[in-house]
């Protein structure tokens, strides 16, 4: 760390100042008060004291779920701690979160600090910060404009991240549990599930081969896209053994995992794998901080989690589900789709997929489109798929391609019109799928489709 | 028309950005054509290219990869270099997209002053840079067929393609800023830094891959819906008010 000059100061002070104006204006101080102590002060992450202990959380998907649950249990159990969870997880964001509990010498007021960090901010941020633990949720393909691929953003994390940091990986994934391979590591895993495969089904698979001897790798599970247990039938390349292994059964809700040579029990949050691994995670990084087994579950028993990205109505016996699938991440909606398929009953679909953004002023890049796996709609219960928006034709043609009966499929420019495309007489439920800058138009279409139904009823 | 076979090399690791619905796509137009049958090979990275050893691949396809495989895969195409040289003379159809193309450049040069030896193909040179990542939208044009495509790369390529190029551009960068020809060209090797599902968004190019592959009058599977998609966005990309990034 470096020496606090003038300059630093300034920087803080300003900071601070900018902060207690936004406040003054009903604003959150999410990125900009950080953003202007950087400016005046370039190194101002470096110079400002940081809190003794520091659990940086990182990864394209689960990583705010997993700080939130952190931050949630830790004080619940009393632990006094700061965080940027109401800030950006940029440098921007944790310089905001840093002077906002600094006093105004810059002293730090908390021992504790939880803090959620872009993986493409890495070099700007864990050099500075020099956290004691590095979590890595998982790392998937995400939008090819800016993070391009995987292994692109596994060298970016690993060149930055200081050597005395302790690593807490996801060892059923072979991308991420490589990262840092010279720091000190403890791994966490979901033992092989019955809904395991023998081998990937996904079209996105980003580890396929060997990283030692380019061999295609076997899996002894595969769970979805390279998640799983896998090792190299050429060499001895395998997943890593986990330290902190649970055995998830999502019919009784329960996982087990041992912790200090005794089988604990823990309650799951969530309905789905893909969410349990979040769960799993903080399991690991509280155990880690010397939490007891009952003080975590504590924590999970006072959790409310807040499914913002998910809402139901039902009228008429029809359950009307909207969801994010956020666009231009093909792992996300393909996830989406798979728990829609694998939800009981007819369904019908209505996607609204366009970025409303990149229409303004380009035509939008739908590569993406053909790394999610629309396949997955291609199913006896799936009655109909809707698409409403600019792109509509292009969705119609990944459908096509997709399999789907081009009778099943409906287009319309208008996201307000999908609504009216709807079959509704064996349907048991109807899914809107939509982009992250869709979710009015989302719930405009639900509210339609409950007046259609002609009965309210919110569950 | 008998069969058609389509080489899918290394598909484990050159297959970012949906782009081996290049060729599933490619298969499911041959499919819809009368008395044509499709063998699909997939090469992979520990075992011999069907190509080394035989003379009746219709399309042999390659996608964009990382940076670590782009290394792997000129490592193991550097032994059929003679071969590779051998077939495009004789005509042979081969399509590469994204970065797939640096490979049969003469080397890729890194930030870190590192120099990547490629197969040497064609006299041109590939420059990385990781932190510029260049994304962009090309209207060009080839053989008197629009092609419309998207570009996400961190590379451009340098050298001398006037020769030997695949697109003229009408909007957008050619293989580097401010150059006006996209990708390479020799006889029917056809390279472009376009990535994604390229044939599916130009269905006139579809039919060009289709006619060399020795197609005659080639039908396209969903033709009515590929036309349409296309129409809407060619226009998009012929108007100057949209943006190319
Ligand atoms: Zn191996």
């Amino acid at each position: 760390m470096a020496r606090k000059n003038l300059r630093f100061y300034i920087a803080i002070w300003m900071g601070r100042l900018a902060r207690f104006a936004q406040r003054m204006l009903g604003m959150n101080a999410t990125y900009f008060p950080g953003r202007l102590a950087i400016k005046l002060c370039p190194d101002f992450i470096n110079r400002i004291d940081k809190p003794q202990t520091i659990i940086a959380v990182t990864g394209t998907n689960g990583k705010t779920t997993v700080c939130n649950m952190l931050i949630d249990i830790l004080t619940e159990n009393g632990y006094d701690l700061m965080n940027n969870r109401a800030g950006s997880n940029t440098n921007a964001g944790i310089a905001t979160a840093l002077l906002s509990y600094a006093t105004i010498g810059g002293k730090a007021k908390k021992k504790l600090g939880i803090l959620e960090i872009d993986e493409r901010s890495s070099k700007l941020i864990y050099p500075y910060i020099n956290p004691t633990y590095v979590v890595c949720t998982n790392l998937f393909r995400d939008s090819i404009q800016r993070n391009a691929h995987p292994e692109y953003i596994a060298d970016i994390i690993t060149s930055a991240i200081p050597k005395s940091t302790k690593m807490i990986l996801n060892a059923d994934d072979p991308i991420s549990s490589r990262l840092a391979p010279e720091n000190e590591r403890v791994y966490f895993a979901i033992d092989k599930l019955e809904s395991d495969l023998e081998a990937p089904q996904n079209i996105i698979n980003d580890c396929r081969i060997c990283p030692k001897c380019a061999t295609k790798l076997k899996y002894h599970y595969s769970r979805y896209h390279h998640i799983g247990k896998v090792y190299c039938p050429a060499c001895d390349f395998t997943s890593p053994t986990p330290e902190y292994l649970a055995r998830v059964d999502m019919e009784s809700g329960m996982m087990t995992m041992e912790l200090h040579n005794k089988a604990e029990q823990f309650e799951l949050v969530s309905n789905s794998v893909f969410n349990s691994y979040n769960q799993v995670t903080v399991t690991a990084v509280l155990t880690e901080l010397g939490l007891t087994p009952s003080e975590i579950q504590k924590g999970f028993e006072k959790l409310s989690i807040v499914e913002t990205r998910y809402s139901a109505a039902e009228a008429r016996g029809v359950e009307i589900i909207t969801h994010m699938a956020k666009g231009h991440n093909p792992i996300a909606c393909s996830c989406v789709f798979d728990y829609a398929i694998h939800e009981p009953g007819k369904k019908e679909v209505i996607l609204m997929p366009d970025d409303d953004i990149n229409h303004l002023t380009t035509s939008e890049n739908i590569t993406w489109a053909y790394d999610a796996d629309f396949e997955k709609l291609n199913h006896p219960d799936v009655l109909r798929v809707i698409v409403g928006g600019i792109r509509a034709e292009d969705y119609r043609l990944r459908l096509l391609i997709a399999g789907i009966p081009s009778e099943k499929i409906f287009t319309t420019k208008d996201e307000k019109d999908t609504p009216g495309l709807l079959e509704l007489k064996e349907t048991d439920k109807v899914f809107i799928l939509h982009q992250l800058y869709k979710t009015k138009a989302a719930k405009v279409a639900k509210e339609d489709i409950l007046k259609m139904l002609g009965e309210e009823r919110t569950v | 028309m008998g069969k058609i076979v389509i080489e899918v090399l290394y598909p484990e690791v050159a297959n970012l950005y949906g782009d081996l619905f290049n060729m599933k796509y490619l298969k499911q137009c041959f499919e819809v054509n009368p008395e044509v049958t499709v063998e699909w090979i997939e090469d992979e990275l520990n075992g011999k290219p069907a190509f080394a050893s035989r003379d009746d691949i219709s399309v042999i396809y390659m996608g964009p990869m990382t940076e670590y495989s782009q290394e792997l895969v000129i490592e193991k195409l550097l032994p059929y270099k003679d071969r590779i040289n051998e077939l495009i003379e004789k005509g042979q159809l081969f399509l590469m997209t994204g970065n797939a193309m640096e490979i049969f450049e003469e080397r890729i040069e890194c930030e870190d002053g590192r120099k990547i030896a490629g197969l040497g193909i064609f006299p041109l040179y590939a420059k990385r840079k990781m932190f510029q990542r260049y994304n962009s939208l090309l209207l060009g044009e080839m053989e008197n067929m629009k092609i419309v495509g998207f570009k996400s790369q961190f590379t451009h390529t340098y050298g001398n393609n006037e020769q030997e190029y695949m697109i003229q551009t009408l909007r957008g960068d050619g293989i580097h800023p401010g150059s006006k020809l996209e990708g390479m060209r020799r006889n029917n090797f056809l390279g472009t830094y376009l990535l994604g599902p390229v044939l599916v968004l130009n269905p006139e190019l579809t039919k060009y891959v289709m006619r060399l592959c020795g197609v005659e009058s080639p039908k396209l599977a969903f033709e009515e819906e590929t036309v349409k998609a296309y129409q809407i966005r060619l226009k998009e990309f012929e108007d100057e008010k949209t943006t190319l990034q």
